[in-house]
């Protein structure tokens, strides 16, 4: 009987000293150091920035950017707090935030190439329908004016051949 | 009207179409002068005037400004505006330069803007752990928003304008995708502020 209330207590002091070690050390495991934040919020700028280029070449071609900047704009307030929390010195926090920023950005680039070629297609096209136009338009005008021309100069010396003075005839 | 009139009446006509008919391929052929391009970066007061910005200020008082930055770059640009505090001896922006203020940030916005867009954000601000030692006051933690951020600032008692003076100041930073990498943009606000004690 005694024997087995030492085991017990053997036992009992045995989890409670590995939950102890578990609260110290499983956090310890998984934390985020320095220089490991530091590089997520590296990446996070790159990929912001780089989203960045593409959806301004895609606004710059004409494309309609707003779903984009509003998602640039969420990535930034993430990368913003991310530094927020590495001054701080809650390395976690920041790398959270930063994965945070890469995961908002994410597919931004791609969505901004997509419309940029799409802006571009779109302004090709209607360049070539104006240009297409103006030419037609330019012939229309060039026949039209030359017609119109040969026709006024035909009325006018019409015209002034009929005022020319008749003669009379010789009795 | 004679015959040459007629004829040169009619010429200027057909040009003048052919200018007409010409305008929108031309208009997007042609690249016209753009105007000057710049940026703004401004603060208004809490009543959102140029006025009223704080000065005395105490720990755990809460102040506001409103902080503006406005494109007129021709294109969308991506800044950053760092919010950065410090007392007066400390070196700020050097507009003749170009050069920043080397002191580390407090708080940093990122903004996307369109040409012609303008951003406006409110920033609360307040300071916890200010404490004056004969002639010294330090200040331990700004804060900024939800955000505390540890400055550790110290500044000595001004004789001349009695007074414990800080500075507060934001800086206009813009990306530039060749460096890559953001440039100071040689734009900056701030405003002074004494550092009282509690009543």
């Amino acid at each position: 009987m005694k024997h087995e209330t030492k085991s017990c207590r053997s036992v009992a002091v045995c989890l409670s000293v590995s939950m102890l070690l578990a609260v110290w050390l499983v956090p310890a495991c998984f934390a985020v150091d320095a220089v490991e934040a530091s590089g997520a919020i590296g990446q996070a700028e790159r990929d912001l920035g780089s989203a960045y280029v593409v959806v301004a070449e895609a606004e710059g071609a004409g494309a309609d950017v707003s779903v984009l900047l509003n998602k640039l704009g969420s990535a930034g307030d993430f990368l913003s707090e991310a530094y927020v929390a590495f001054r701080a010195g809650d390395y976690g926090n920041a790398s959270l935030f930063a994965m945070e920023c890469n995961h908002v950005v994410s597919g931004v680039a791609g969505d901004a190439a997509r419309l940029k070629l799409d802006a571009e297609r779109a302004r090709s096209d209607r360049l070539l329908l104006t240009s297409a136009g103006s030419g037609v338009g330019l012939v229309l005008l060039l026949v039209l004016g030359f017609s119109g021309w040969r026709f006024l100069k035909r009325r006018y010396h019409k015209r002034v051949l009929d005022m020319k003075p008749h003669v009379e005839g010789t009795r | 009207m004679n015959f040459q009139n007629a004829k040169l009446f009619y010429v200027v006509s057909c040009v003048a179409l052919c200018l007409v008919i010409l305008s929108p391929t031309l208009a997007a052929v042609v690249t016209f002068p753009e105007g000057e391009k710049f940026s703004e970066l401004w603060i208004l007061g809490p009543n959102h005037m140029f006025e009223g910005y704080s000065f005395n200020v105490a720990a755990g008082e809460l102040h506001k400004v409103y902080l503006g930055v406005s494109n007129q770059m021709g294109d969308l640009n991506y800044y950053r505006v760092y919010v950065k505090f410090g007392n007066e001896s400390e070196l700020l922006p050097n507009s003749t330069a170009g050069l920043p203020s080397p002191l580390e940030p407090v708080f940093e916005y990122n903004v996307f803007l369109r040409n012609n867009e303008t951003w406006e954000k409110e920033l609360a601000f307040s300071f916890e752990g200010v404490s004056f030692e004969g002639n010294v006051s330090r200040v331990s933690k700004v804060l900024v928003g939800s955000y505390a951020v540890d400055v550790n600032k110290i500044a000595v008692w001004n004789e001349t304008d009695n007074g414990f003076y800080y500075q507060l100041f934001f800086e206009l930073w813009i990306y530039n995708a060749t460096v890559p990498g953001f440039q100071f943009h040689n734009r900056w606000v701030g405003f002074w502020l004494n550092m009282s004690r509690q009543l």
